[in-house]
């Protein structure tokens, strides 16, 4: 019987094989798919009707300039304070636990990189402020 | 094997776990994950990314999110697609109908785009009625250290 065996050639394709095959496959989707991660800074923009009158002493005005070079304004006050962006975070928690009303008024100057924006708005973020106006400023 | 074999094999119980669905498992997961991945619409623009610590994940389904590429130079691209400044609103306005007012703008713009592009953008997208916008930015890892 095994003699027999050994001479005998099969007539079908090995399916064995097939499973191994199969997990091959899938683990090579699994290793070479990668899903895209968004991140991001989300907002909400106002509705094209919605105009707020706001308090002047509810606002923090945050000038950007083309330097990167924040200038910040309470309120009515004339006086300016040159920040770093970096800096924004600490002010923002200082301010709003004294006024928490504030309203960040982010004012980026036309030419100034979009990047600057970006982080203020990071660090406002970070500082979990909620109530954040995106504006450029007239010159 | 199957004519010599025949009796005695009915009589056994088999001693190892079937394997022959094997195949057809690892077929199904293949399938499943086939179908599941979803791959971008749009192929990337060349931009420098804007990079943001408390850059969060957008919570939003993939087919939710329009990507809004600008360039540094102020071209816009929206589905592989250049558009100039006063045709996104044109375009984003049906697509955000179409989504059942779900949609999520990503702006993916270079970080050296001066900004005065950026404000046209959405005063754009405000006119178009989207209101959801996410500014993506990639996320900076130095402070991802010093959150944790």
């Amino acid at each position: 019987m095994l003699g027999k065996k050994r001479t005998r050639v099969s007539g079908e394709v090995p399916v064995a094989s097939t499973a191994d095959i199969a997990f091959l496959l899938l683990i090579f989707f699994l290793t070479s798919t990668n899903f895209p991660k968004d991140n991001g800074l989300a907002i909400v923009l106002p509705e094209s009707s919605e105009t707020v009158e706001v308090s002047q002493k509810n606002i923090l005005h945050l000038v950007i300039q083309p330097n990167g070079v924040v200038e910040v304004k309470r309120g009515e006050s004339p006086q300016v304070q040159p920040m770093r962006a970096q800096e924004i975070e600490g002010l923002w928690r200082q301010e709003i636990a004294a006024n928490p009303n504030l309203i960040a008024a982010v004012k980026t100057h036309p030419d100034a990189p979009y990047k600057f924006m970006i982080d203020v708005l990071d660090a406002l973020h970070s500082a979990s402020a909620e109530r954040i106006s995106l504006q450029v400023l007239e010159i | 094997m199957a004519m010599k074999g025949g009796f005695e094999k009915k009589s056994k119980a088999a001693a190892d776990i079937p394997g022959s669905s094997l195949a057809d498992i690892a077929f199904l997961l293949l399938i499943f994950f086939m179908v599941t991945t979803a791959f971008p619409r749009d192929r990337d623009r060349p931009i420098t990314w804007a990079e943001a610590e408390a850059a969060k994940k957008i919570d939003e389904k993939a087919k939710n999110i329009l990507n809004l590429w600008m360039q540094q130079d102020g071209t816009i691209f929206i589905n592989d697609q250049r558009y100039e400044m006063p045709e996104v609103s044109q375009v984003v306005a049906p697509l955000y109908a179409q989504s059942n007012r779900a949609l999520v703008v990503s702006i993916r713009g270079d970080r050296e785009t001066p900004y005065r592009l950026m404000d046209q953008l959405q005063s754009e997208l405000v006119s178009a009625g989207v209101v959801r916008v996410v500014f993506a930015t990639r996320l900076e890892q130095r402070m991802q250290r010093e959150r944790r």
